[in-house]
């Protein structure tokens, strides 16, 4: 039982380190951002082709 | 780099010709940790937000959507330079009002006839102007209040300095004047492009803040009567507010709209709900007095564009009715005296004490900790945060009447630019006095006439008054017009050529955000 414990807590452990150390990466180095920013233009081109009744 | 305020060149992070900065700031690391902790509760929020259906349709039909991939990056702007209690002061603000839009947005697109479109839910929604107090939708509690052109076009400016420019030349390849405010030009902008959700049992507009709005409130309304079938009330407000004269007919104009709200959707006024956001209400206003209370020593804390958005936010868009702000508002003032105590500073030197006056470049509000990071100008306190202190009714319902006219009357920015020279113009130097300023910053809005009228009038009385007085023009919501650099450049050129000082942060002088968000 004792075993089982600590094998999940590692397991949590080593989840919870690798989702800090890439979590924190992605925020330090602004990665969220820069995605963003690469993808918009393509997004922009989707909204050109949407359909509206442009009108008064 | 590092956990002292001003250890980091901030203008380093700026990338030439870039959208997005090149890394966010190091604070040493329980600052670093703690800004970390809330950017995964931004990105939490985003998350959330994008496992509702309704929400993904809406951002493949909104253009406007787009703007909100920059949320982070505007919280990220605004606290730029802050450590420790003001961190989390301004953290305070942001979470809760990313919350707040989130839910906003939800609302309206599960309602709304292009996405969700769940009739019943939408039977419950009032549309609302964006610069509105939805003060009235207190005494409707089953009923809510929604401005559609707050994400659409108001917050959207906040996200990127370019979100609404599409809808500008919308409205202007349609004969709109090209010389009028761009906001409410974006907002009609936004009903021609076909660019709103479309849901509420009615609309309440009010003639907010100048013509150019009830331009555009015609503009929409025709849309939403005519083609949706969505009754309109315009809230016509008196403009000289301050008078008594007027104020039988601004309580009946409120008697007016309650009757309008409660014949389009059956519900009747709730007393008892009203007088329960009176009194959150009348909390909220006494916490914000205390802010402003510190602001007159020597030790402010809350300060700047951060105190003029979650103000905005929690007099005209939560006006009481939501718990969540009321608790915000209470961590921010213990937070502040903390700080307060132990005279903490925001920046390291402070060399003038400014009040911002006048109507803010919306596409450029991290303008104010620009000011305090680079020049060591205290933004204390902005005209859009200077609104009614005066305590509401709690239990009289004949007074309340009077009290949400008042309150109708003096909504953010109306209750300067309406109401004639003595409240735009000599109450200024009234502010300089009790916030012991030595500079106005003073917005030119360069498409709001109401301001620009007075432009003379400011320079012959602050020569007077012996306060420095420095012009930031702008158009407000169109950066093309005048960039961001060029209001920099304003304060720059004062400071060198006229004060000859030197730069707090000499990295930040001369940066180049033309096509930053």
């Amino acid at each position: 039982m004792k075993k089982r414990v600590v094998k999940i807590v590692k397991i949590i452990s080593i989840i919870a380190a690798v989702f800090f150390v890439i979590s924190f990466t992605v925020y330090f180095f602004n990665l969220d951002m820069k995605l963003t920013a690469a993808i918009e233009p393509y997004l922009e081109k989707w909204h050109d082709k949407v359909k509206r009744e442009r009108k008064l | 780099m590092g956990k002292k305020i001003g250890s980091e060149r901030l203008g380093d992070l700026y990338q030439p010709g870039k959208k997005v900065r090149k890394r966010r700031e190091w604070r040493g690391v329980k600052d670093t940790l703690y800004d970390y902790s809330r950017w995964l509760h931004t990105m939490g929020i985003l998350g959330k937000f994008m496992l509702n259906k309704n929400n993904v349709k809406a951002f493949f039909r909104y253009r406007w959507m787009l703007n909100f991939l920059a949320v982070p990056m505007m919280v990220d702007r605004h606290t730029a330079g802050l450590r420790g209690n003001h961190l989390r002061i301004a953290h305070t603000e942001y979470d809760l009002v990313v919350e707040d839009v989130a839910k906003l947005m939800a609302n309206m697109f599960r309602a709304d006839k292009n996405t969700g479109n769940d009739r019943e839910f939408s039977k419950k929604l009032v549309i609302l102007d964006e610069n509105e107090m939805s003060h009235l939708l207190c005494g409707f509690p089953n009923l809510i209040g929604v401005g559609r052109e707050i994400p659409a076009v108001y917050v959207s400016v906040l996200l990127q300095q370019d979100a609404v420019c599409h809808y500008i030349d919308v409205a202007q390849e349609y004969g709109l004047s090209g010389d009028v405010c761009p906001m409410p030009e974006a907002e009609a902008g936004v009903s021609i492009d076909d660019d709103y959700p479309i849901f509420g049992a009615c609309a309440l507009q009010c003639n907010t803040t100048c013509d150019g709005s009830l331009m555009g409130n015609g503009v929409i309304a025709r849309r939403l009567e005519k083609e949706h079938g969505i009754p309109c009330f315009q809230l016509a407000a008196p403009i000289r507010h301050t008078e008594d004269g007027v104020q039988e007919y601004a309580a009946q104009e409120i008697r007016n709209a309650i009757k309008f709200i409660e014949d389009c959707t059956g519900e009747k006024w709730d007393w008892d709900a009203y007088f329960e956001c009176a009194k959150r209400f009348n909390a909220e206003t006494r916490e914000r007095m205390e802010w402003l209370q510190m602001s007159t020593t020597e030790y402010p804390q809350v300060i700047g564009a951060n105190l003029a958005l979650y103000t905005e936010t929690v007099y005209m868009a939560i006006g009481g009715k939501v718990p969540a702000f009321l608790k915000a508002d209470k961590k921010i003032t213990k937070l502040a005296m903390d700080s307060f105590r132990k005279k903490e500073m925001i920046v390291p030197e402070y060399r003038h004490r400014a009040i911002i006056w006048g109507v803010q470049a919306q596409y450029y509000t991290d303008f104010l900790p620009w000011l305090q990071n680079c020049w060591g100008i205290l933004p204390l306190v902005d005209m859009l945060s200077m609104v009614s202190t005066r305590m509401i009714s709690e239990d009289d319902p004949k007074q309340a009447i009077y009290d949400m006219a008042h309150l109708y009357e003096n909504m953010i920015m109306r209750n300067r630019t309406h109401g004639g020279y003595k409240v735009l113009l000599n109450d200024l130097w009234g502010f300089c006095q009790q916030f012991h300023a030595d500079m106005v910053i003073l917005w030119e809005h360069m498409s709001c006439k109401a301001l620009d009228g007075m432009h003379g009038l400011f320079e012959e009385q602050a020569r007077e008054h012996g306060i420095r007085l420095i012009w930031a023009v702008h158009d407000l919501m169109d950066p093309r017009v005048v960039p961001r650099a060029s209001l920099r450049q304003d304060v720059n050129r004062y400071m060198r050529s006229v004060l000859r000082e030197e730069p707090l942060d000499p990295s930040l002088e001369e940066i180049d955000d033309a096509d930053s968000w």
